[in-house]
């Protein structure tokens, strides 16, 4: 199962529609690595809203994910993470606490615009 | 139950009923026999005897929907569970005092009979408490439910902006719920920055901290922002002598200054209305 990466403009748009299991996770990271580095892309905005479950280690990878594409010289923001998903993650611990985050996709291209020029 | 039992206290009917009407005067509650009139807990008294000396011919079903009847009556009228209780021991006492007055039994049958009274009266006993508890228990779940509304409501004051008041003390089952109504109403409201007031709040230790900061995080993961305002003097010595650390959070010392940095955050900013007069002079 792969997860389409959209390109616009400068940016890539992910909206993950599958609840993530590990393998999904992994190549997902690898897909979008390749796809920064092969369109220069400086900004990526994941989409979570139709995700309801994040566990520890997916939570782990989408922090890796982040850390790499900043690497890279994109700029990650997640949005749209549902309440109920916030609530277990603040449970086990996992505050993401270098990931910006925003409430949609709209506000999430606002927010790389904002970063970006800042 | 023995067909000679019931037989018996048919026939001694009008002395039990009697004798249970004077006892029961004697152990009844005396806050209770105060507040109600005689003859009211006259009347009563009597519906409740011949309620029991009834129950013994109904059906076990009959018996215990006339029981939980009259129960529900009495616990809308307020009276207290310990009439119940009190009248039922008072009648086993007045049952048992009737039988060994009689001398055509046998210490023997007394023995028997005894326990099968026991049993009789104890199921009585049991299923008007368990109606009462039933009552207690339905109140308090409806002033939870109460509490519960008014224990967190997120307010949208601003388009993006957001304030949540808190009064009273916040205990582990609130915080969650305060976590749940606030992070919801970012959802319906599309706030960016969500003001939590903790002017209401009377104390706030390691354990309340802990929550508000859970609070904070998770307002950040679902993509809003969160200031903390309402911050008293005694609330900011308490929270540096404990040593909690609050300094990843915005934090204000009133609603006031939370709404103009909300505001400043989302690129906005409240201004004065000039006078159309000194507009004009000023061109």
């Amino acid at each position: 199962m792969r997860i389409p990466i959209l390109k616009l403009h400068k940016y890539l748009l992910i909206s993950v529609q599958v609840e993530l299991d590990d393998q999904t996770a992994l190549q997902f990271q690898e897909d979008l690595l390749n796809k920064i580095h092969q369109e220069g892309s400086i900004g990526v905005v994941i989409d979570l809203t139709s995700v309801e479950m994040i566990d520890s280690y997916i939570a782990k990878v989408l922090g890796d994910v982040v850390e790499m594409s900043n690497l890279m010289g994109a700029k990650v923001v997640l949005t749209g993470i549902q309440p109920a998903v916030a609530i277990t993650l603040i449970d086990m611990g996992i505050m993401l606490n270098e990931v910006p985050t925003a409430l949609d996709l709209e506000q999430g291209l606002e927010k790389l615009q904002q970063e970006l020029e800042g | 139950m023995q067909p000679s039992i019931v037989e018996m206290i048919y026939t001694q009917k009008q002395d039990i009923i009697s004798d249970w009407l004077s006892e029961i005067n004697n152990v009844m509650p005396s806050g209770l026999a105060k507040k109600i009139p005689n003859e009211a807990s006259d009347e009563t008294n009597k519906k409740f005897v011949e309620l029991i000396i009834e129950s013994l011919e109904l059906t076990e079903e009959a018996a215990t929907e006339k029981l939980n009847e009259f129960a529900q009556h009495l616990i809308y009228l307020g009276w207290p569970l310990s009439y119940f209780t009190q009248g039922m021991q008072a009648f086993r006492r007045v049952l048992l005092e009737t039988m060994s007055s009689m001398e055509s039994i046998s210490s023997k049958k007394v023995f028997e009979t005894f326990y099968e009274i026991e049993t009789w009266v104890d199921s009585i006993i049991n299923q008007i408490a368990d109606e009462y508890s039933g009552s207690w228990e339905s109140t308090i779940h409806l002033q939870r439910m109460a509490l519960k509304e008014l224990s967190a409501p997120l307010i949208p004051v601003f388009e993006k902006v957001s304030v949540m008041p808190l009064v009273g003390t916040i205990d582990t089952e609130r915080a969650k719920l305060i976590m749940e109504n606030v992070l919801d109403g970012i959802i319906e409201h599309r706030s960016q920055v969500v003001l939590i007031d903790i002017t209401g709040v009377p104390v706030v230790d390691t354990m309340v901290a802990h929550h508000l900061i859970q609070t904070a995080e998770a307002i950040r993961l679902v993509g809003a922002e969160c200031i903390l305002v309402g911050i008293r003097p005694e609330i900011a010595q308490t929270i540096v002598n404990l040593g909690i650390d609050l300094s990843k959070f915005r934090t204000k010392s009133s609603l006031r200054r939370g709404v103009e940095t909300g505001l400043e955050l989302t690129q906005r900013k409240i201004i004065k209305i000039e006078n159309d007069d000194e507009r004009i002079d000023s061109r």
